[in-house]
């Protein structure tokens, strides 16, 4: 029987470690998730919420890619969905995925600069790829 | 033929019904002849089915851009090899296909079983063919009919992403939707053995195959996902822990638990409940990983539909799944007593269990991670997510514990290992660990990661030879054999434990292969033709890479393709020229943007890996302008990769080695009763 309770123990060790590495590894990698308003809106409020990394999605606002050359750089800015004067520059030095063109809605991720730009270290795109076709958009 | 399909599927609606109702009827009444006609719903439902596919594929050959789906997914100059693909390109398809495979293994199982284990079928028809009307009623009802019509006669197809026209990209759908499918019979066997009470091994052994069945399609299946991201998205990454990648690995990871702790049960009789609980929690995930890939309830670079009726759809499913496997199961606990107690902690069954908790452990956090997005947004209301960061910290330890396990639980004795036992089977394999972790710092590797998990893989290694070694010698010895017959029989007369240490040998290599990535070398420069760029190999040599400049094509044969500006390059290694490397941009026909092709040269330690990140000016280039030659270029080097992709192929000759029906068996029944024991003799 003590060894039953030596195991049970054990069992319990496992459990608790793995609650503890989910525990730690969301508050320590955890972004939040914004929209251009909303970052616009907590970095205004709060100066030094530019120094914590976020996640935001938006659309690329038409005709303002561009592509710096020698330094492998992307400019281009990002406009809110849902209101067009929300937007900002952004930079972005990796190479772009495939489906990026400059009307799409891109999810970045990185830090709002001092200097407003907002310095993009993922870019990931939304809805200009089609691994599944949306032509019925339910929800809007 | 596509108006035919399209009625087929509206048969197969009350046939499945039928067969449900009466499989479960006949199973309580005992009624032969209820049975049969279950059981003969289910062929009809594979007929049915199989037209409805061949009327989808025959929509897709016929370009019958009336339909919504084949307009969506192909064109008139689609490849006829991607045309049939198209049944799997997209939701509505892949929900037939699924529906389709699940109509194919129900019959097969019906079929071999029908003059045996006959107190189990009525229950495991009525179970299948309940699932089967599930999905039926969602490709009727849910608005994703692959049969619906536009209306009008759109001139051409919008066309197959060129993303999704890869050689990779056509198999790995379906290799993974045999393995959803296939271990939908592990559970039906399991709501059975719930429902006629027969509640001690015989479900499991009689659905073993085809849990390995299952296991092996859903390993190959990730292993082809992972190869596809790696050829064909240009990042040089193989897993970012996507909502859609992470949905097939949580099945992956439970059904390993299960395959883990049903042996548990057949040797010990223990872990009843835990086993029926993890095969309909294994099932649930499969049905989750389809819906979640296929609907856009959590933000994934695989999905991007938002249809919110099929979620609701698919939730209720699964809820009623969950609550009728739960009822059961409470019902049934006083007849799931254990026969037996975990006697030490130093035993195999506890080695098992522990794989097994930490397994589900893994699952939790990867399911955490996916999910957490959603719970957070609806508790605080404030959207956070997680991303690979998060992943990579709770999994790379747990998958370190994991992979010791796996060599820690071959070979420690059941019940209860004695300390000589501990010491005589793990005080070689940890030294080799040791050692060879003590050269590859020398070597300077450094990494405290990447070491660990090279050190592990080394101990397990070493313990699964060690293994093999031992039974081949002690065959040899008693039979007088040659040792090259000797592991021959050793493995071919206990397929499912040799099998099961080649899978291990495979898992190792890939886990050797991840840990590679620490040692990821990443250079991007902007070059004009005649330009040199240096790469240096971890490994310790050089590669010069000489841009010779851009040639540009047009559409090479496959008839979507417009334009592609291929960069060439000539490769040295050490000085040593080897041949020529190229990477590309591309211009479909059917998209806008231009898609880049990745240049890869791989040997035994390391790829070397090319980006075209950019073209300086693409129109430029096509006029053939000398002065719009450069390119931004990224040259990654990823040691190890391959191992990944051997280590799956290993993966898959292991269970595919577990799988094979023994024929010997039979034969010689005694004979392998010997082996067992001069194996158990040398090994006690």
């Amino acid at each position: 029987m003590k060894k039953h309770g030596r195991f049970v123990a054990g069992l319990a060790a496992v459990g608790l470690v793995v609650a503890y590495l989910i525990w730690t590894g969301v508050s320590e990698t955890m972004v939040y998730y914004l929209t251009p308003t909303e970052l616009l809106a907590k970095v205004e409020s709060d100066p030094s919420f530019r120094e914590v990394g976020v996640k935001v999605s938006g659309k690329v606002v038409p005709g303002t890619y561009s592509r710096v050359e020698g330094q492998l750089l992307h400019r281009f800015q990002v406009q809110d969905l849902s209101d067009e004067s929300k937007r900002f520059w952004v930079e972005y030095s990796d190479a772009l995925p495939d489906t990026f063109n400059d009307e799409v809605e891109v999810v970045l991720e990185g830090r709002m600069g001092a200097d407003g730009v907002f310095h993009a270290t993922t870019l990931l795109t939304k809805c200009g790829s089609r691994y599944e076709a949306a032509p019925e958009d339910l929800t809007k | 033929m596509t108006t035919v399909g399209e009625f087929a599927l509206w048969i197969a609606l009350p046939l499945s019904a039928w067969g449900m109702v009466l499989g479960f009827l006949g199973g309580r009444s005992q009624r032969g002849d209820l049975v049969l006609s279950a059981e003969r719903s289910v062929y009809a439902v594979s007929f049915l089915l199989t037209l409805a596919s061949a009327g989808v594929i025959a929509a897709f050959l016929g370009d019958r851009f009336e339909y919504w789906y084949v307009a969506s997914y192909s064109n008139r100059e689609l490849e006829t090899f991607y045309k049939v693909a198209g049944l799997w390109a997209g939701q509505r398809g892949s929900l037939l296909f699924w529906a389709l495979l699940l109509s194919f293994f129900s019959g097969i199982t019906v079929f071999q079983n029908r003059r045996k284990n006959r107190e189990f079928m009525p229950y495991v028809v009525g179970v299948l063919q309940g699932i089967m009307l599930f999905f039926v009623v969602v490709l009727l009802f849910a608005g994703v009919n692959p049969f619906e019509r536009l209306g009008f006669i759109p001139a051409n197809g919008q066309g197959l992403n060129p993303q999704l026209q890869n050689y990779w990209m056509t198999i790995h759908p379906p290799t993974l939707y045999l393995g959803f499918t296939a271990f939908t019979i592990p559970f039906a066997f399991g709501m059975a053995a719930l429902l006629n009470g027969r509640l001690d091994s015989r479900w499991i052994v009689l659905t073993r195959k085809w849990t390995l069945l299952s296991w092996l399609f859903l390993t190959v299946g990730i292993i082809f996902g992972m190869r596809w991201a790696y050829e064909e998205l240009g990042w040089g990454g193989y897993w970012f822990w996507d909502p859609v990648e992470n949905a097939s690995l949580l099945p992956w990871l439970t059904a390993t638990a299960f395959l883990h702790s049903i042996q548990i049960q057949e040797n010990r009789g223990m872990l009843k409940v835990w086993n029926m609980s993890l095969v309909a929690l294994t099932f649930l995930l499969t049905i989750f990983a389809t819906f979640l890939t296929r609907s856009g309830l959590i933000e994934s670079v695989h999905s991007f539909a938002q249809e919110l009726r099929i979620a609701y759809i698919f939730l209720s499913f699964m809820g009623s799944i969950l609550a009728a496997s739960v009822v059961l199961i409470i019902y049934r606990l006083p007849k799931l007593q254990s026969e037996n107690r975990i006697e030490s902690f130093l035993s195999r069954e506890s080695a098992f269990l522990f794989n097994n908790l930490i397994l589900l452990g893994a699952a939790f956090a990867v399911l955490w991670g996916t999910l957490f997005p959603l719970v957070s947004e609806g508790v605080t209301g404030e959207k956070v997510s997680v991303g690979p960061p998060f992943f990579n910290k709770v999994n790379i330890p747990i998958g370190l514990v994991l992979l010791a396990l796996a060599g820690i639980g071959p070979v420690i004795a059941w019940r209860r290992a004695t300390r000589r036992n501990l010491k005589k089977n793990f005080l070689w394999p940890t030294v080799a660990a040791v050692l060879a972790m003590a050269v590859l710092w020398i070597l300077g590797a450094h990494e405290t990661t990447a070491l660990l998990t090279w050190g592990i893989g080394v101990f397990v290694l070493t313990v699964t030879l060690v293994e093999f070694w031992k039974g081949t010698r002690a065959r040899a010895r008693i039979g007088g054999e040659g040792y090259a017959t000797a592991f021959y029989h050793l493995v071919t007369r206990n397929r499912r434990r040799w099998g099961g240490y080649i899978v291990h040998v495979g898992i190792v290599m890939v886990f050797m292969g991840f840990a590679g990535a620490a040692y990821n070398v990443d250079i991007r420069q902007h070059i004009q033709p005649g330009d040199v760029v240096e790469v240096p190999s971890p490994f310790g040599h050089t590669y010069t890479l000489t841009y010779e400049g851009l040639s540009v094509n047009s559409g090479r044969g496959q008839r979507n393709l417009n334009w592609q500006w291929i960069a060439l390059f000539q490769v040295e290694k050490n000085g040593k020229p080897l041949g020529t490397l190229t990477t590309e941009k591309r211009r479909y026909v059917t998209a806008p943007q231009l898609m880049t092709e990745v240049g890869i040269k791989s040997s035994i330690e390391e790829d070397l890996y090319l980006i075209l990140s950019a073209l300086d000016d693409p129109e430029g280039a096509l006029r053939n302008d000398p002065a719009a030659q450069g390119i931004d270029l990224q040259a990654l080097i990823k040691p190890l990769v391959g191992w990944i992709w051997y280590g799956g192929l290993i993966m898959a000759v292991g269970s595919l080695i577990a799988l094979w029906p023994s024929a010997e068996r039979r034969r010689a029944p005694l004979e392998s009763r010997d082996e067992e024991a001069a194996v158990a003799g040398t090994a006690g």
